[in-house]
Order: structure tokens, then C-alpha cells, then sequence
């Protein structure tokens, strides 16, 4: 498929932007003169794109969304283009231009009609004319009654829903408040110019690493919270792992990093509902991880 | 887009489009909510929601921000494990979209794939303080990528975790290093031990189960 001087690992590197400047240039000539090569290039993109897929789902904070349609509403775009959206949504007739709305063309219709002045009255006419006279004063108490009726339906709809948007603007503004709480108390956990403090028995002697893990099994929540760790190399993780009182095989329960005074946390990790633990452990893993924990284990506790 | 090192010609455009000066606003057959906003799961495909980002439609902006910032969001702390940081990138790769939706169009066959491969690059520059890559974002994608379904989006996350799973640690880890940390084949092999070839022949096979997953 690919040029037999370019490997799949050579447009992997060269789509993750790990290739020397000269190892680049040469690969964007080929890529120039070579449209076998692009399509090999899009594959190997599509395959990094399902690798990056692998990484563990998270959802953004939601004042998140809110920070970006706000930005997004500052740098609005020009008015003439909206406006075009919305004539051009109208649907198109067989001629590939806008149809006409269809109240002009109503009007239109009307305007080829012969005017109904011009017309001489005729015999008919007048008959017509005399029953709608009579029934000229029903229709005008069955009008005012339908009004009536409509102006009380539609104070009971505006009653009923003022009731209900009170009920879920409150509804709401718990909601908020809940989720202000629940962010506080997480960024009190990860924000790194958090003043953490470790109390012991004696300051004198330097604190041993610890770690202390909060898990509902059956919700799947944890909360890990450690401090006094050894900083690692670049390229070496901590990774927590969860025991299951089953007897299955260790469940990875996330990566994490200590800060500079040696804290970390690891807050809401992916993990299975309903899984009872026997014991937690810590391990320090290549980046990236592993599938098993690698001995020895750096701290424990059941 | 700004010119990137690698000038991949565009595909073939429909010569009435491109002698139009504004791109050609297709109608919506699917209709806004009561409030303007469109739910995570309707059916409007990307090209049509990138075209009224174009004419300044905020609810559209809405609603792909909605389809893809979990991948984006995720992907970016995956490289840099730190929220803060990884939302900077996030807000970064929508509003570029919201400034510039056509410079993503052109027939890149996947905006949630292209989005995912785009965010790790912009996550790794950030942590290398470095200024952006931008010559990976004209690389098109195969079309057989198909995140703007949530269903579907659901199954290939699945489809990928099960792939990588099943690797040998070693292949995933060799793996991660190279797209999550940001190693070339040299660090990887400098770190871990491992001669030059065994990491590429690493990254090749794993390239490759990864392609066979996701193919028909």
C-alpha cells in the first residue's frame, strides 16, 4: 500500500509530530507526488484516532459549556450571514431556488381570482346575504363566548405553567447549589494550590507515604486521597488498584502523579458497580499503566 | 487553517460551490428545541452542523460541543493529566471551530476521529509548551468513523478498549507512550530497554489490530 521507504511507524510518528524537521520535509515531498501515500497516511491517522479512543471518558466540568457559549456569543459572527441561513432554510422548489412562503403565495392566488367587486350581484347573492344578516347576532354572542372560553383556558394554561416553572426554577437552583458544593469539595481535592497538611503524632520524624481510599462497591465511586509520596521519573506512574473480596484479579482504579509536597488524588475512577473490595494497593507502573500491578507494592491497606 | 508544512491537495469541490463566495446553506430538516438547542442525539450530520456554525448559529456550535467534548476533554487529560489544563485545550479546539467550522469540512471523513487525533497533538504541544502542530490537521480520515451517533459512538469506544485489552502490555504500553506521552520510537526504546525494532514492530502490529477493529 504505503512507498516501500515509508513505514506505518514512520506516518504514525509523522501524524503525532515526533518526526525530525528533515525526516518531515522529506515525507511531505512524497506526500505531494504521492496520493497512494495520503491514503495510507488517513489510515494510519483513523487508527490513532481509535487508539486515542482508549483513553478513560471523563466529562468536561458543565460551567464549562456555559464559559464557552459565552465566549462564542462575544465573538458572534455578522448578522447578514444568519439571516441567510434562514432564507435559504425555506424549501427549495424544483428549480433549485427558495419556494415562494406560503402566505405569499396564498395572497397571490387570491390576486389572479376575479375581483369581487367587478362582478355583478346576482339573485344568489342577495339570498346569501339576507341569511348571513340573520345570522349575524348568534354568531356574534357564539364569537364573544369562544373568546370568553379561550381567555379562561388560556389564564388556567399561564396559571398552571407559572406554577410549574416556579417549581423548576427551584427545582433548578437546588440543582446549582448541589453542583457548587460538589465542585468545591473537588476542587479542594485537586487544586494543587490547595494547602494539604498531614497530621501526626510526632512532626519531628518525616511522615511515611500514605494513602487513604473512600469506595461505595455498590455505586462503583472512589475517592483516593495520598500524600508523602516519592516523586517519580518522567516515565513512571503510581497506579491504584482495587482488590476485589472475590478473589478476582486486581482491578485498576487509576493513575496519579504526587505533586511537588509529594500529594496526589485520584477522584472517580472508572470501576464496575457492585464489586466488594478485600483491599487497596498502590504500585508504581510504566506511563501509561498496566493491566496488572507490578511488585512491590508501595502501599496497602484493607 | 494556517498553511501547514504538508499541503494535501483537497479533494474534488462542485465548481457551482466553489464559484459561490459563502458556502451554500443546506436547509435543516430537523428542528431546534422550543429554547434554539438541538439534543446531543439528533440526527444532523457534522458537514450540516459545521455549515450553520459558519452563518453564526450558536445553538449548532451548542449542540457539536455537546456530541464531541467528552472525546476531546478526555483525550486532553489523558496527555495531561491535569483538568485545568486539559479544559484550556478543550475550549482552544472549539473555538477554533467556531472561528474557522469550514477549515474542518473538507471531506475529512470523521470530525469526532479527526477532533481526537487533533486534541492529543494540541495536548502534547501544550505540554512541551511548544507552539502548535498544525500540519496533521489537513490529514483526512477514513470515513468508516462515524462518532456523531451516540450509539455508535458508544460502540466503537467499546470496540477500541476491547482491541487495546487484548493486546500484550507490553504493545499497549509501548503504545500509550508513543501517543500519550508524546515519546518517539528512540525515547520508548531508550527507556523501557527494548531494541528500536521490537517498539516499531510494537506500534505497527498495534496500528494494525487497531485498523482491523474498525474495519467493515
Amino acid at each position: 500500500m504505503s512507498m516501500p521507504d515509508t513505514s506505518t511507524e514512520t506516518l504514525a510518528l509523522y501524524v503525532m509530530g515526533l518526526l525530525d524537521p528533515e525526516e518531515r520535509a522529506a515525507l511531505d515531498a512524497q506526500l505531494r507526488h504521492s496520493p497512494a501515500l495520503r491514503d495510507d497516511l488517513a489510515l494510519v491517522t483513523g487508527d490513532l484516532a481509535a487508539f486515542a479512543l482508549t483513553a478513560d471518558m471523563h466529562s468536561p466540568a458543565a460551567q464549562m459549556r456555559t464559559r464557552l457559549l459565552k465566549r462564542v456569543a462575544r465573538e458572534r459572527k455578522p448578522a447578514a450571514s444568519r439571516q441567510r441561513v434562514q432564507s435559504e432554510a425555506a424549501p427549495e422548489s424544483f428549480t433549485g431556488y427558495p419556494a415562494q412562503p406560503a402566505t405569499f403565495a396564498k395572497r397571490s392566488e387570491r390576486y389572479d381570482e376575479p375581483s369581487r367587486s367587478s362582478r355583478r350581484p346576482e339573485p344568489e347573492d342577495d339570498e346569501r346575504r339576507n341569511g348571513f344578516a340573520a345570522a349575524m347576532p348568534f354568531a356574534g354572542w357564539a364569537l364573544a363566548a369562544g373568546l370568553a372560553f379561550a381567555a379562561f383556558y388560556q389564564y388556567n394554561a399561564r396559571i398552571d405553567a407559572e406554577s410549574k416553572m416556579h417549581a423548576m426554577s427551584n427545582e433548578v437552583a437546588q440543582v446549582q447549589t448541589d453542583s457548587a458544593q460538589a465542585r468545591a469539595v473537588l476542587e479542594s481535592l485537586t487544586d494543587p494550590s490547595a494547602q494539604v497538611v498531614t497530621l501526626t503524632r510526632d512532626s519531628s520524624t518525616p511522615a511515611a507515604p500514605n494513602g487513604k481510599a473512600m469506595y461505595m462497591p455498590d455505586k462503583g465511586i472512589l475517592t483516593f486521597c495520598a500524600s508523602n509520596l516519592e516523586p517519580l521519573q518522567p516515565y513512571k506512574t503510581y497506579e491504584l488498584w482495587l482488590i476485589p473480596a472475590d478473589g478476582r484479579d486486581p482491578i485498576p482504579a487509576g493513575m496519579f502523579k504526587p505533586d511537588a509536597h509529594g500529594n496526589a488524588a485520584v477522584l472517580l475512577p472508572e470501576l464496575p458497580k457492585g464489586v466488594p473490595a478485600k483491599a487497596f494497593g498502590v504500585t508504581i507502573e510504566d506511563a501509561g499503566g498496566a493491566q496488572t500491578p507490578t511488585m512491590p507494592i508501595i502501599l496497602a491497606g484493607a | 487553517m494556517s498553511d501547514g508544512i504538508l499541503n494535501i491537495p483537497r479533494p474534488q469541490r462542485d465548481p457551482e460551490r466553489d464559484r459561490d463566495p459563502a458556502p451554500d446553506i443546506v436547509p435543516d430538516p430537523t428542528p431546534a428545541r422550543e429554547d434554539g438547542t438541538y439534543g446531543p442525539q439528533s440526527g444532523r450530520n457534522d458537514a450540516l452542523l459545521l455549515q450553520q456554525v459558519q452563518a453564526g448559529s450558536e445553538p449548532a456550535m451548542a449542540a457539536i460541543y455537546d456530541r464531541y467534548s467528552r472525546i476531546v476533554y478526555s483525550v486532553a487529560l489523558r496527555v495531561l493529566r491535569d483538568p485545568g489544563s486539559a479544559e484550556d485545550v478543550l475550549q482552544e479546539i472549539f473555538l477554533q471551530i467556531w472561528r474557522n467550522p469550514i477549515g474542518f469540512v473538507p471531506s475529512r471523513g470523521s470530525l469526532g476521529g479527526w477532533l481526537a487525533v487533533v486534541t492529543r497533538n494540541r495536548a502534547i504541544d501544550a505540554l512541551r509548551r511548544r507552539r502548535p502542530t498544525e500540519s496533521v490537521e489537513e490529514i483526512a480520515l477514513p470515513s468508516g468513523f462515524n462518532l456523531a451517533d451516540d450509539s455508535e459512538r458508544t460502540l466503537l469506544l467499546e470496540r477500541a478498549r476491547r482491541v487495546i485489552h487484548l493486546m500484550p502490555p507490553e504493545q499497549r504500553k509501548t503504545m500509550e507512550m508513543a501517543f500519550f506521552d508524546g515519546l518517539t520510537h528512540s525515547e520508548i526504546a531508550e527507556m523501557t530497554g527494548d531494541p528500536l525494532g521490537t517498539v516499531k514492530t510494537r506500534i505497527r502490529s498495534a496500528l494494525t489490530a487497531l485498523r482491523k477493529a474498525f474495519q467493515p
